[in-house]
This record gives structure tokens, C-alpha cells and sequence, in this order.
């Protein structure tokens, strides 16, 4: 079954397109890589499938739904682009950040349970967060951080995950770390949709990329043949690490 | 110990400790969504309801409760279609707000409500019909905030995912404008209009110094707000100054301690 549909889906700013008639599908159990170089609408495409922005045209699909009238938002798990970094001084604990997860798709008026309690520490336990619970979220780590964030999302055991960019700003041996845990949650089932300029994390993890130039779609299929038809075609990625195929 | 015992005294109390609660907790979530300066702003359309509640005839705690909310309300739309601009559209309506007042005071030839004491607070003038208003309206404000705790905290630390999370993000952030709204016309008898933000940012600012979470951070403004209130009654009692500014002095020597303390 198709997780995700893009049907002639485009956007634009008003002075030209930032992609257009982008027509896709995604299905269960991928792991997406959206590439490609600064400003072609990466977080813009994840944006448009979290229901976060709306297209200019054409229309994004949630498990057949159109995303304007999906509402099962407890399937979906969502890490924006830095959002530690944005909040560093926010008065808000590891356990509390964990917790707000369990609020997906649930509605205004879900009273915490026991199993709301479990799931967060089950969580907790998972990520290796435990110890840090009570610690502020702005003094964790870059890592520690993106950690929290990826429990969060994953608290109400989502099928679908949709990363902005989440090795961000933190060092190779907590990249190295993140992505292992994105490629185990792959392994047990989850669909993943990650924005990245890590090519060579999402070689090594990713199993489709999604790669973006200035005029729309320009690749979709098998990683490995993404990255070489990037590597033929000199796509520009800017300043990302070396291509992990040369 | 007449303090405690006289009715006006007792009903003075009675508005201090309810805004003592209320101002932080609302002012928690408009502090960390960096619209510290709302409270204010809001003051001055509560100060054209009261003067328009006077000229018009009505109760005044209850024709502020009525123009903040209205104001609020209309300002959240504004301000979401004009986002690179909220705080300009905030200012044009705080001013209009203002320049109502004034009119409204202008028109009002009948006297009746003391200019001074809306600006600065009439704690120790307080009607028992002001203060069941206080009162009902207060609870109101404390119940919607702890049935939606969890939502608001999520809308406030991250309206982004709180948005893919599925919650209705406009609603909430609509509602916390009315909260917002009716805790600064319940809160003007106390501080008068002029100080009214200070105490929904003061105990809060105190909070965020020695604490690390966000339930830390609103019952430590809470507590912050209630020894506030408390000594500054006291002192303005046996001082013979004036309630409303001696309860927010209080609060800031409380901040510069907490900063001292935070910074040894």
C-alpha cells in the first residue's frame, strides 16, 4: 500500500516554480532520502506532506487521503528542522518534550494514562534518555537533542516518520548514531522520509532517494542509482561531504 | 489584625490571591511565546471599556472583560494575516485602544470612576459584584488552562509539530488570546492598568531563573505571584503606599534576588 502520493504537486513563491508536476509514490517500508542542493524545496516537499504548508498546486496524499482532510495524524511522526536550537533557553525537560508525542492525533482533551506513562518511558528506555529525563532540553547536546526529538516522534508508535534534515548541527559519532537508530526503526517496519545533505549517511541507510534540482524531480528510485545518475549529471549539492560513491 | 478582618480588606485579599494565580500562569505561555509586552497592550483596550463601560453605563470589570476579549480576538486574526507585522498591528490597536479611552473619559462628565485608580488600582475599593466577577472568571481561566495544559504546552514550546500533531493550532492560539484578554480586565482592579503586565511577566520572569521545566516554571510563577501579592499588601498596608505598585516592586526586588542567586 502506498503511504504517500504526490500528484502533480507544485510550489511556488510567485517568481517562478520551485517544483512542479511532481508525481510520486511512496510505500510501505521505504526509506526516502530527499536530496539536493540548498533552496530546490526539500523542506518545503515535507512541509507540503506534513500539512504544515499547502501546495500551489496539485495534491499530497496520506495513506489515500488527501492531507487537508487527513485527520489519523497518530501515524505520523514529525522532527522539524532543528528545534532544539530554535528554543535553547525553553524552560522544558527531556520527559516533558517526550510526552507532548503522545498528544498526536489524539485531540484537545486526552487525559495522560497509564499506558501514556509507559509508552514514555518506554521510550526514554529505547533511546538512551532515561538518565537525561530531567535534564533541560537546551543543555543537552546536539545529539542528545535530536534524540529527544526522534523519541518524541516516535512515543505514539507512528508508521510513517518524516525528518527535516535531523543530523543538523551534531557531530559525526552522534550522526553515525542517529542514522543507526533511523535504519533499525526501518528494519522493525517504519516508513521514513528524511530531508538530508548527508549523502553518505543516507547511502549507507537510505534504500530510495528523492533528488531535487532547480527544475522539480530530477531522480526517484534505488539510492545507489540515485547517486550515481547525481554523480553523471554534476549535480551541486554545496559543501556536503564527499560523494560516498566516487 | 485588622488587616484580615475588615471587609474591604478581606474582599481585597480575596482579588489580590485570585490575581496572584492567574497573572502567571497566562502569563507563562504569553512570556515563553515572546509576547511579553501583550499584557500591556491589552491594558490600554481595557481602560477605553472601562471608560466606554462608565460613559455607557455599565459594570466596569465587566465592560473591560468585554472590549479586551473583543480586541484580543480581532487582533490574533489581524495578526496572523499580517505575521511580518504583528507587532506594528499590536501597537495601531493598543493606540486606538488609548485614544478611545480618552475620548470616552472626555465624554464622561458624570464622574463615578476614578481615572487614577483605573491607571494605578483601587484594591482597597473593591465591590463585592467585582469581586464574584473576579472570581467566576477567574476559575473560567483556570480550568480551560488545566483541561488543555498538555496542547497549550505543545502549542508553546513547538507550533509547528504541534500543528502535524493534528491539534487545532489557530483555536488554541485564538483562545489563549480571550485567556490573555480576561485575565488583564480581571487583574486591572488590583495593579491598575498601567502595571497589569508587569504581573503576568514579572513571577514569570523570577520562574524561568531557578527553574528547568515548564510545570516548574508555572508553579514556581505562581508562587512567585502569591509572595508578590502577599508581602506587597502587607507592606503597602503598614507603609501607607500604594498597593498596585508596591506588589509589583516586590516582584522585581524578588527577580533581582533571583538573578543575584542564579549568578553566584
Amino acid at each position: 500500500m502506498d503511504i504517500i502520493t504526490l500528484k502533480e504537486l507544485g510550489f511556488t513563491y510567485g517568481d517562478g516554480w520551485l517544483f512542479r508536476h511532481l508525481s510520486l509514490a511512496i510505500g510501505q517500508g521505504d526509506f526516502v532520502a530527499v536530496i539536493g542542493a540548498n533552496g530546490v524545496g526539500k523542506s518545503t516537499l515535507l512541509r507540503i506532506i506534513a500539512h504544515i504548508m499547502a501546495p500551489s498546486e496539485g495534491t499530497a496524499y496520506l495513506y489515500g487521503t488527501p492531507v487537508d482532510r487527513f485527520r489519523d495524524w497518530g501515524r505520523v511522526g514529525y522532527v522539524p528542522q532543528n528545534p532544539a536550537r530554535r528554543q535553547r533557553t525553553f524552560p522544558i525537560t527531556v520527559r516533558e518534550v517526550v510526552q507532548l508525542g503522545r498528544l498526536d492525533g489524539r485531540g484537545l482533551c486526552h487525559r495522560f494514562n497509564d499506558g501514556d506513562r509507559a509508552a514514555v518511558e518506554a521510550m526514554l528506555q529505547r533511546f538512551r534518555l532515561t538518565d537525561l529525563q530531567q535534564r533541560k532540553i537546551g543543555a543537552l547536546s546536539g545529539g542528545q537533542q535530536q534524540r529527544v526529538f526522534l523519541a518524541r516522534a516516535m512515543v505514539n508508535d507512528p508508521e510513517l516518520l518524516l525528518l527535516d534534515e535531523p543530523a543538523t548541527g551534531i557531530d559525526s559519532d552522534a550522526k553515525e548514531d542517529l542514522y543507526g537508530l533511523l535504519g533499525e526503526l526501518n528494519r522493525q517496519g517504519k516508513t521514513i522520509v528524511m530531508v538530508s545533505h548527508d549523502l553518505e549517511m543516507a547511502a549507507k541507510y537510505a534504500k530510495t532517494s528523492l533528488c531535487l534540482d532547480d527544475g522539480g524531480l530530477c531522480f526517484f528510485g534505488d539510492i545507489r542509482a540515485g547517486l550515481h545518475h547525481r554523480h553523471k549529471h554534476g549535480y551541486f549539492f554545496g559543501g556536503g561531504p564527499a560523494d560516498p560513491l566516487i | 489584625m485588622e488587616i484580615f478582618t475588615l471587609d474591604f480588606m478581606q474582599r481585597a485579599w480575596l482579588a489580590g490571591l485570585v490575581m496572584a494565580v492567574l497573572c502567571p500562569v497566562i502569563g507563562c505561555f504569553i512570556v515563553l511565546r515572546r509576547q511579553s509586552m501583550i499584557g500591556d497592550g491589552l491594558g490600554h483596550i481595557a481602560f477605553a471599556g472601562v471608560a466606554g463601560g462608565v460613559f455607557m453605563g455599565f459594570q466596569p470589570v465587566l465592560a473591560a472583560a468585554v472590549a479586551t476579549v473583543a480586541g484580543s480576538v480581532i487582533i490574533e486574526k489581524v495578526r496572523t494575516r499580517m505575521h511580518d507585522f504583528a507587532d506594528m498591528v499590536l501597537a495601531i490597536f493598543f493606540y486606538a485602544g488609548m485614544a478611545l479611552a480618552v475620548i470616552f473619559t472626555s465624554l464622561n462628565h458624570s464622574g463615578g470612576v476614578s481615572l487614577s485608580g483605573i491607571l494605578f488600582g483601587s484594591l482597597m475599593t473593591i465591590s463585592p459584584v467585582d469581586l464574584y466577577i473576579v472570581g467566576i472568571l477567574g476559575l473560567f481561566v483556570i480550568a480551560f488552562v488545566v483541561l488543555l495544559y498538555r496542547p497549550l504546552q505543545y502549542l508553546t514550546f513547538d507550533e509547528v509539530s504541534a500543528r502535524v500533531a493534528g491539534l487545532p493550532v489557530e483555536s488554541l492560539n485564538l483562545w489563549l488570546s480571550v485567556l490573555t484578554a480576561l485575565t488583564v480586565a480581571l487583574s486591572m482592579r488590583v495593579v491598575g492598568i498601567l502595571l497589569v503586565g508587569a504581573m503576568m511577566v514579572v513571577p514569570v520572569g523570577c520562574a524561568l531563573l531557578v527553574s528547568r521545566s515548564f510545570s516548574g516554571t508555572i508553579l514556581g510563577g505562581i508562587a512567585f505571584g502569591l509572595l508578590s501579592v502577599v508581602a506587597g499588601m502587607l507592606l503597602s498596608y503598614y507603609a501607607s503606599l500604594a498597593p498596585g505598585g508596591t506588589i509589583v516592586l516586590t516582584g522585581v526586588a524578588c527577580f533581582v534576588l533571583c538573578l543575584l542567586f542564579r549568578n553566584r
